[in-house]
């Protein structure tokens, strides 16, 4: 599975980590009822504390999109629902009109231009 | 302002910036002129083996009046021999030795996928030629020296004979191997490297892992055999010889299990890291800057010579293999090959090509 983490981005650390995992299941990167790589590897991969992943996961779990089974690790449950994954896709867009100089304003402006 | 529907029921996210440009990688598919052939060769196993079956089992009943019965059946080491079974029993033993094998050979001539390799094409045809020569050899050979014996004791089989009738059947093999493994494997079209594009300010990192399902089970069972083995011994049921022998048998099997039935697979800006076992460690980093491409392709065992860590000769690449399917490949700058299979490997590939052209820019 591709994780991204923004370094720029503000929100909390272990909300950026449960928002690229959401973001790899709803790609098809990883499918329902495969195994997600153990919380220890996903860290050690993002340079971030195991700890972390272990909130981002259990987040997700809350969400039903992941399982934890015991002695199995955590699996993909389900796909996120289309509204979730989208607001991801917003934030992001929002994050990269940003670095253009652009508010929300102008971004739905830019959206109501293509609609 | 007008609405379009939307063009598919789910919308992919994956056309979203971050991931956007991942060139997807075309299989080749199985060419059509091996029609013929494979029709041909299926042929050939079915009238050869039904040939060699017949042989096999008329034979031995055509010489039923000259042989003892029961007949001497197992020599070991010298030419006087130690086993003996009746004439049914011998039959049945040399039916069941080929038709194994046979059932194999019709199994693969249908499926084809094996013999789509030139490897599998050479074992193939070596089993299709060596095995008869050896299963008939067996035979020809146990009957050979009860023939107008009186009692099974008395069977003599010098030990060379043997010897005579395992080289001829490796003889064989390889010859038939040789000559009908048929023309080199093609050359894998390679597609165009998939890749994907970073953005500054984002650490993107690619995870991927793969189990291997029978080596899980093999190490589950021997860890649970390791316990009772354990605990029986520390109840003092078990003398200590069979304790000793029983754990040291036992652990290194679960230990060597656990840690070569899954890898994990990392992807990030300092290039490709394998760890084998649940810790990741040892682990077999490839830096970046080594790395001059990589891509997805699937792969199965029968392709790379088995399960395991595996390299062809001539040909430069070494196959981490635990399962047949997706596998993503590098080529290092040095020009070998270097391939695991682990799935989603189109997104592994994608991002180290990406940092790839990152680190040489």
């Amino acid at each position: 599975m591709l994780l991204t983490l923004d370094l720029n981005d503000s929100r909390p650390l272990h909300e950026q980590v449960a928002g690229t995992i959401r973001r790899a299941i709803a790609d098809g990167s990883c499918r329902p009822g495969e195994r997600l790589p153990p919380a220890r590897e996903l860290a050690a991969a993002l340079g971030i504390n195991a700890n972390t992943v272990l909130r981002a996961l259990r987040e997700l779990r809350d969400e039903g999109l992941l399982e934890f089974r015991r002695g199995r690790g955590v699996s993909v449950l389900s796909r996120p629902d289309a509204r979730a994954v989208l607001a991801e896709a917003a934030r992001e867009l929002l994050a990269e009109a940003d670095r253009y100089g652009y508010g929300p304003e102008e971004v739905i402006h830019i959206i109501r231009e293509l609609s | 302002m007008t609405r379009r529907p939307p063009s598919r029921g789910t919308p992919s996210p994956s056309t979203r910036p971050s991931t956007e440009g991942i060139a997807v990688s075309s299989h080749t598919p199985a060419r059509n002129d091996e029609g013929a052939t494979s029709r041909v060769r299926l042929a050939a196993v079915l009238v050869w083996g039904t040939l060699v079956t017949a042989v096999l089992a008329v034979v031995p009943l055509a010489l039923r009046d000259r042989l003892p019965d029961p007949l001497a059946a197992h020599w070991s080491g010298g030419s006087t021999p130690d086993g003996h079974l009746s004439l049914t029993g011998d039959l049945l033993a040399g039916l069941l030795l080929w038709g194994v094998v046979w059932a194999a050979l019709i199994g693969f001539a249908l499926h084809r996928t094996v013999l789509s390799t030139r490897l599998g094409r050479a074992y193939w045809w070596g089993f299709f030629a060596g095995w008869p020569v050896f299963v008939l050899g067996v035979q020809g050979l146990t009957l050979f020296a009860n023939l107008g014996v009186a009692d099974w004791r008395r069977a003599v089989l010098p030990g060379w004979t043997v010897v005579v009738v395992i080289g001829s059947a490796g003889v064989a093999g390889v010859l038939a191997g040789l000559l009908g493994r048929g023309a080199p494997d093609k050359p894998r079209e390679h597609p165009r490297p998939p890749s994907l594009r970073l953005r500054p300010g984002r650490r993107a990192v690619w995870v991927g892992r793969t189990v291997n399902p029978w080596l899980v089970g093999l190490s589950t069972v021997s860890l649970l055999g390791a316990l009772v083995v354990g605990a029986l011994g520390a109840l003092g049921t078990l003398n200590a010889e069979a304790l000793g022998i029983g754990l040291l048998v036992l652990v290194p099997v679960t230990l060597l299990g656990l840690g070569t039935a899954s890898v994990g697979v990392r992807v990030d800006q300092e290039g490709l890291r394998v760890g084998f076992g649940p810790f990741g460690r040892p682990s077999r980093h490839t830096p970046i800057d080594q790395i001059e491409s990589a891509w997805a392709e699937r792969r199965t065992p029968a392709q790379v010579g088995g399960w395991g860590l595996r390299a062809l000769p001539g040909t430069r690449g070494v196959t981490l293999m635990l399962r047949g399917g997706d596998c993503l490949v590098v080529r290092r700058v040095t020009g070998g090959e270097f391939a695991v299979s682990v799935d989603d490997a189109e997104r592994g590939a994608a991002l180290l090509n990406a940092y790839r052209a990152e680190a040489v820019s």
